[in-house]
């Protein structure tokens, strides 16, 4: 029967994902794949087909088209014994006899400095695994290229103290209030939330969490919750976990939110990178158009403020004073 | 293409016939698949053979596998020889003598591509495979790495987890010369630079490099995102990394930044609203506190020798912060204010 060529099939928008390919593969990446999934598969000698499809992020057309493949691979004169002991029973990969590529391909220089410097980090976080059996692990690999314990590879998160109360709050289901320092308005509030998630982006750690006060899931920045404490009442994970399913379309940012357009130039150009930005523009004068989503005014305002001259507000005209009368508002206080 | 019907078709028994000397028709359609097969088959014969051997006997090895034509199948072993090398795995060539003089022999050592076995506990792995998970970092190499050395992503939905953005084009070759200490070539900022790499940093969502700038003669960091060209290596061993170099400290945080400056106030005293007053305390320490105020407010003591990242950090906080002292400094604030305010 005719093989289907492998249909590329476009990945999911995840915003940190590395887009792995476009076309079909060519013949050097799928050798590379299966030297690195045959060892793996031999190892474990039975897994569902679709775990494996999940865990290497191929689609299972690729990965049935790549076992059947190495399946007629092997040494002369390619009779059954002497191919491959590989093949796809009843939704199962089966590799029960390993033969050939029994071992994995050395680690390259970069994945050995990745792995020691995602275990270095991970290493100062809450709910890290126990230190001294990392440590070992640690040693093991450093055999294999001592240059790269020395870590010129490192990967600085911030030191959250507030991280521990929310990993264990989360971990035993316990409803917290939070006193928030919330920017869109410069003041602190009290908060009951629910941890959903706590996650790092752009070098901030987050909490995702139900929130009683604006009865929505939404993101806190971690440095600003002042303090935590726990009020008593569990709740359900699953039935958190379930609301953020509808509320999936929100995003980061709501679209709702108000589309504000900046002419950034000089020393303000941090705020086209600082910020999730819709749109980019790069002008002949070295001064850049940036469109973005802001959640208030008073957001709008403090952004104007620290850019200072080099920030200009090309839309909506109603922000064109906002600079000048938020400066005067700051100024009031050194009359 | 349903998936059950593939699933039936791929029966070991049905597939592991001896190879016949033509190939099955659907695959001359498909030249890539080919060669991802010849290629396999090639490395699983050097694998097998303690004794190098020659292109003309892989060609009679390999039955149909490579072309007929001499040329042609020189080439296409050429390619597959090269691709092998891309990843990881040198098929080394030998001059033969004697009756096959001239005629280059090859082989693969195992132990040159093979991973020996690391002997991870169960313990270990799962410990690796937790980190891992924890900070996470890009797909390619991190996952990579696990599964070759036995482990497996796992996704745990308790406790904090970083994703490290790895997606620049440039961090796989940066890696790469850091390994073999080989200068880096590049334009940033309009100027052609020469780095002794030693190393690289992630820092609140972006990598740096930390380097000797052949152009400055001087340590210097360079921001991977800011990078204006392609990025080429240069000669291999060419320098060495400083003993006890600490890369995290030798990229100065916004905090340094701060303190970084040429301005002649090094630190100024500013008021802090009662609302942001434990914020503050906690970015500088109890001691940058000078005194507390009757309505709760407080007075810290903040580095300002750079006035622009002082600026930023001030006007962070818009109306709940204010400078006291000294007046130079406060009266810079006020001038940063008119000019503003004059904007309009």
């Amino acid at each position: 029967m005719a093989k289907k060529r492998p249909t590329p099939k476009r990945r999911s928008p995840a915003r940190r994902a590395t887009p792995k390919r476009r076309g079909p593969r060519s013949a050097s990446e799928r050798v590379a794949g299966l030297l690195v999934l045959l060892p793996w598969l031999m190892k474990r000698k039975r897994v569902r087909l679709a775990d494996v499809a999940k865990q290497f992020r191929m689609s299972e057309e690729d990965l049935v088209a790549d076992i059947q493949m190495a399946a007629v691979c092997g040494v002369p004169p390619y009779t059954p014994d002497t191919l491959i002991d590989v093949f796809i029973d009843d939704g199962w990969v089966v590799a029960e006899v390993p033969n050939f590529f029994t071992r994995p391909l050395r680690l390259t220089s970069a994945e050995m400095y990745a792995v020691i410097a995602m275990v270095r980090a991970a290493q100062k976080l809450p709910g890290a695994p126990e230190r001294s059996v990392l440590a070992r692990a640690v040693s093991k690999l450093a055999k294999l290229a001592p240059e790269a314990t020395d870590g010129p590879v490192h990967i600085d998160l911030p030191d959250e103290p507030n991280l521990e109360d929310l990993r264990s709050a989360q971990a035993d289901s316990a409803e917290l209030r939070i006193e928030y320092f919330n920017p869109a308005r410069s003041e602190v509030a009290q908060r009951t939330i629910r941890v959903v998630r706590i996650f790092s982006e752009s070098g901030h750690w987050y909490v995702l969490a139900d929130d009683d006060k604006s009865g929505a899931i939404r993101n806190f920045r971690v440095d600003r919750i002042q303090s935590v404490v726990r009020t008593g009442k569990l709740y359900n994970q699953a039935d958190v976990a379930s609301r953020i399913e509808d509320d999936a379309d929100g995003g980061w940012f709501g679209s709702d939110l108000e589309l504000v357009t900046l002419r950034v130039r000089g020393d303000a150009t941090w705020i086209a990178e600082a910020y999730p930005t819709v749109s980019r523009r790069k002008n002949r004068d070295g001064s850049i158009d940036v469109a973005l989503r802001v959640s208030s005014e008073h957001w709008l305002s403090r952004l104007l403020l620290r850019g200072g001259r080099n920030v200009q507000v090309l839309e909506p005209a109603k922000y064109s004073d906002l600079a000048a009368r938020t400066a005067a508002l700051v100024r009031a206080r050194y009359a | 293409m349903a998936l059950g019907a593939l699933t039936t078709l791929s029966t070991p028994v049905a597939k592991k016939s001896p190879k016949t000397p033509s190939r099955p028709a659907t695959q001359k359609t498909q030249p890539r698949v080919n060669a991802a097969e010849r290629m396999l088959n090639l490395l699983a014969l050097l694998s097998a053979r303690t004794q190098p051997i020659t292109l003309k006997q892989i060609r009679a090895e390999l039955h149909n596998q490579y072309s007929d034509d001499n040329n042609a199948a020189r080439a296409q072993f050429e390619r597959d020889k090269s691709d092998l090398r891309a990843l990881g795995i040198p098929i080394e060539g030998t001059v033969l003598g004697g009756a096959q003089a001239g005629e280059t022999a090859y082989s693969v050592n195992r132990n040159s591509y093979e991973l020996s076995d690391m002997g991870f506990t169960a313990e270990e792995l799962q410990a690796l495979q937790l980190a891992a998970s924890i900070v996470h970092l890009g797909a390619q190499e991190g996952e990579q790495a696990l599964w070759k050395l036995g482990a497996e992503r796992v996704n745990p939905k308790i406790g904090p987890r970083a994703s490290i953005g790895f997606t620049d084009p440039h961090l796989d070759t940066i890696l790469d010369a850091i390994s073999v200490r080989s200068p880096l070539t590049f334009m940033y900022k309009g100027e052609h630079r020469t780095v002794d790499t030693y190393g690289m940093l992630a820092r609140r969502g972006f990598w740096y490099i930390v380097g000797f700038d052949h152009l400055r003669k001087a340590q210097r960091v360079f921001r991977v995102d800011r990078i204006e060209s392609a990025v080429k290596k240069g000669k291999s061993g060419s320098y060495t990394i400083p003993k006890n170099l600490n890369i995290a400290s030798a990229v100065p945080t916004d905090r340094q930044m701060m303190a970084a400056g040429d301005y002649e106030h090094a630190s100024a005293q500013v008021r802090i609203d009662p609302s942001l007053v434990r914020t503050v305390a906690r970015e500088f320490g109890d001691t940058a506190k000078v005194r507390d105020e009757a309505d709760g407010s407080a007075v810290f003591e903040i580095p300002c020798s750079n006035g622009y990242g002082f600026r930023l950090w001030l006007f962070a906080m818009v109306d709940k912060a204010e400078v006291v002292s000294p007046p130079e400094v406060r009266d810079m604030v006020v001038r940063w204010l008119d000019e503003l305010t004059e904007q309009a």
